[in-house]
């Protein structure tokens, strides 16, 4: 059942328009990331779900009640926003255990949730201390336990590990995720990280210029976006533009800077100009099978478990593959590898009115 | 050329030792990243190099000649911030510019300078522009394209690129990487994040409590951690406790789990009885018919593969790769799991215990 429904919600700030007809809704216990680029509206969103933005048009429920024009306090919603405000006079548990003391829970219990989320976020050799003692990213996490204890039944993340190191962003992906289920939360969480989204959430909102291009589990949003953009944002792509030539059941050759590659699609009709993007997991070399075409290998990129491997390819530029680690001492710099995939790895667009560029651009 | 040559750096705030005996040497050309969690005095580093920061004791070399005692803007070295500082009211034309002309350079050879290097970050059509009419990392190529455009050989790069969204990061990395490589500077990068460090530097220097933990290249990093504490920061690792009961004839070791079940690694470094630690990563543990029983927790599509995190019985938390185009395995689903051993690593198990060794601050 949807506990959050958004419809059509628009929001201007003079001109620039922050949510351009909104629709989108969030289930009963569900983690919901929102994912975009910086200024694609995903703050707005947030702020106007918990209250501290007030809709142009449009409404918001909360289990079908209208809540548009509610006040924060009343929506039963807490957010986390990026200026953590934590109480400076209380120790780091008393600010997590704020909540609960305002809503009078049993102090045992309380303590027992507080211990659990000072775990979660690393920090139990803390409690004792003021926050002013903490660093930004220690800040942060005493925060999110706060925000996690307050009571409410919907969380609102904005960035909520924005501030930390990458190596404790990681353990905490793990660990937020597990806790919000745990506690049988509805967590609808905005980042920029695609990796942090693929990773975390039930299901992915991609947004751009206060539009929802799509809504999917991460599966779908990765294996079928719904635009060049998607496709190129939640993971890599190698996205390139040619014309129909044929078709074979669900199958079309495009021409593509002189060669013919191949990709399902259902959409699109001999003669039409189209976009092909590919996931560049998905874009496989070799040097002893034929592709659709051939690549100078100009660099590898060592990522740990992946490496990225950079082709020059004439007639189409830069074509990326990348690959499990164990395929480094395969390949060499300077090397011509055929490049391929299976067609149903590959995604057919429309080419885009604002034209490709603009279209890929990531901020 | 420009070699910089660390030796017996030490830096002290009041009681606290940002720097312990630091001796390092990075060739000319070289990139290399400076890796570690917050606190571990990674960006001190930076400093005293640049000579923002004067060391306790020590020297710092340039070429064979002591600076230590050379003033920051003698010394030659550029700085690239993470919060990005370009002038707000000059063009990016000027603010390119500035170095050269504070240099006292004339106009034109100015003008010069600047046109070259904001056409090798891509920006020469928006000189005109103000800083406020660009995005945080067109911002941040200008600071780059200002801090080479000074002339110096050596370039100091603070977290340039945490302040960004990821996927602006991921391109300017590459874009940042390109440009020094192209012009031959000698970079130090400092970075908190294991992925950018590994995919840009010829070398990672990775710090801890205010020592050089370890260096190398990234790939013997990732595939030869020397430490416990470098397989698990750099890259993820599952970190087993077990015990050595067998040293084989053929040269692999036996451990033996919490629960009993036995696993083999190649190398024979340990005696039999020796408490130790296994190190594994995710995508060289497989599906076996026999092997350590362990019971799926999670199964999560990660992109180009499903990660699937187990229990095992020994209760030790263990997590595997699996390519997307196969069948994932249920929640409780109960699995066999077998190492590659030859990608199986073991270190001695620390007196003060795992928890305490892999903290992160």
């Amino acid at each position: 059942m949807p506990e959050i429904v958004m419809s059509h919600v628009c929001k201007r700030f003079g001109d620039a328009v922050a949510a351009d007809d909104l629709n989108l809704e969030v289930m009963d216990g569900e983690y919901l990331c929102i994912l975009g680029p910086t200024g694609a509206g995903k703050t707005t969103a947030m702020r106007m779900i918990c209250g501290l933005t007030i809709p142009d048009s449009g409404t918001i429920t909360f289990d079908g009640e209208d809540v548009t024009q509610l006040e924060t306090a009343k929506r039963g919603a807490t957010m986390l926003s990026q200026q953590y405000s934590l109480f400076p006079h209380m120790s780091v548990m008393d600010n997590i255990l704020f909540g609960p003391t305002i809503k009078e829970w049993d102090p045992e219990d309380s303590r027992i949730i507080a211990n659990n989320l000072l775990h979660m976020v690393h920090l139990e050799a803390r409690a004792k201390e003021r926050p002013t003692h903490l660093s930004g990213g220690q800040q942060q996490r005493v925060a999110l336990a706060r925000a996690m204890a307050s009571g409410s039944r919907i969380l609102l993340l904005d960035e909520p590990l924005r501030a930390l190191d990458a190596r404790l962003r990681l353990e905490l992906r793990k660990d937020l995720k597990s806790m919000v289920k745990s506690m049988g939360l509805t967590a609808v969480h905005v980042t920029h990280d695609q990796d942090e989204a693929l990773e975390m959430a039930d299901r992915i909102a991609v947004i751009r210029n206060g539009r929802i291009l799509q809504v999917g589990t991460p599966r779908e949003v990765f294996d079928s976006p719904a635009t060049p953009f998607v496709a190129n944002f939640v993971g890599r792509s190698n996205v390139l533009t040619g014309k129909v030539v044929s078709r074979e059941g669900g199958t079309v050759s495009v021409e593509c800077g002189g060669y013919i590659i191949k990709a399902d699609d259902d959409k699109h009709e001999i003669g039409d100009d189209v976009v092909v993007a590919v996931k560049i997991g998905n874009t496989r070399i070799s040097k002893t099978e034929g592709g659709w075409f051939e690549g100078r290998i100009e660099r590898i990129l060592y990522e740990g478990v992946s490496i990225t491997v950079e082709m020059n390819v004439e007639g189409l530029g830069l074509v990326s593959s990348k690959l499990p680690n164990r395929k480094f001492d395969d390949y060499s710099e300077g090397d011509t590898v055929a490049v391929r995939w299976i067609p149903s790895a590959a995604s057919v667009f429309d080419v885009p009115e604002c034209g490709l560029e603009e279209e890929l651009r990531v901020e | 050329m420009s070699q910089i040559k660390l030796e017996h750096v030490m830096m002290r705030f009041g009681s606290v030792v940002a720097s312990r005996d630091i001796n390092v040497t990075i060739n000319s050309g070289e990139y290399v990243t400076v890796l570690g969690p917050s606190g571990c005095g990674k960006t001190t580093l930076i400093k005293i190099i640049s000579g923002i920061l004067h060391p306790t004791e020590g020297r710092v070399l340039i070429d064979g000649k002591d600076v230590t005692d050379i003033p920051i803007e003698d010394r030659d070295v550029g700085y690239v911030f993470q919060n990005i500082a370009l002038f707000p009211h000059m063009n990016l034309k000027d603010n390119v510019g500035y170095g050269p002309r504070v240099r006292d350079k004339s106009r034109e050879e100015t003008d010069a300078i600047s046109e070259e290097y904001l056409t090798l970050v891509k920006m020469l059509d928006r000189s005109g522009y103000l800083p406020s009419e660009l995005s945080g990392g067109e911002q941040q190529k200008v600071a780059i394209a200002r801090a080479l455009a000074s002339g110096s050989k050596v370039i100091m790069l603070d977290e340039p690129l945490s302040a960004l969204d990821a996927r602006v990061r991921v391109e300017l990395r590459y874009d940042i990487r390109r440009l020094v490589k192209k012009l031959g500077i000698t970079v130090l990068h400092v970075t908190h994040d294991q992925e950018e460090a590994m995919s840009v530097s010829d070398r990672i220097i990775l710090m801890r409590k205010g020592t050089i933990h370890e260096i190398g290249t990234p790939l013997e990093i990732y595939r030869d951690p020397k430490s416990i504490f470098a397989a698990y920061f750099i890259g993820e690792t599952n970190l087993i406790e077990c015990t050595v009961v067998k040293r084989t004839k053929k040269g692999n070791t036996q451990v033996v789990l919490r629960d009993g079940s036995i696993t083999r690694i190649k190398g024979i470094k340990f005696d039999v009885g020796d408490p130790v630690v296994l190190s594994v990563r995710p995508e060289h543990v497989y599906t076996a018919n026999d092997g350590i029983r362990a019971t799926v927790r999670e199964v999560v599509f990660m992109g180009t593969y499903w990660r699937v995190r187990t229990e095992a019985d020994s209760q030790d938390l263990i997590e595997y790769n699996i390519s997307t185009d196969t069948d994932t395995p249920a929640k409780g689903d109960v699995v066999y799991l077998v190492f590659n051993k030859k990608a199986t690593r073991l270190f001695a198990r620390p007196i003060q215990g795992l928890q305490e060794e892999i903290v992160l601050e």
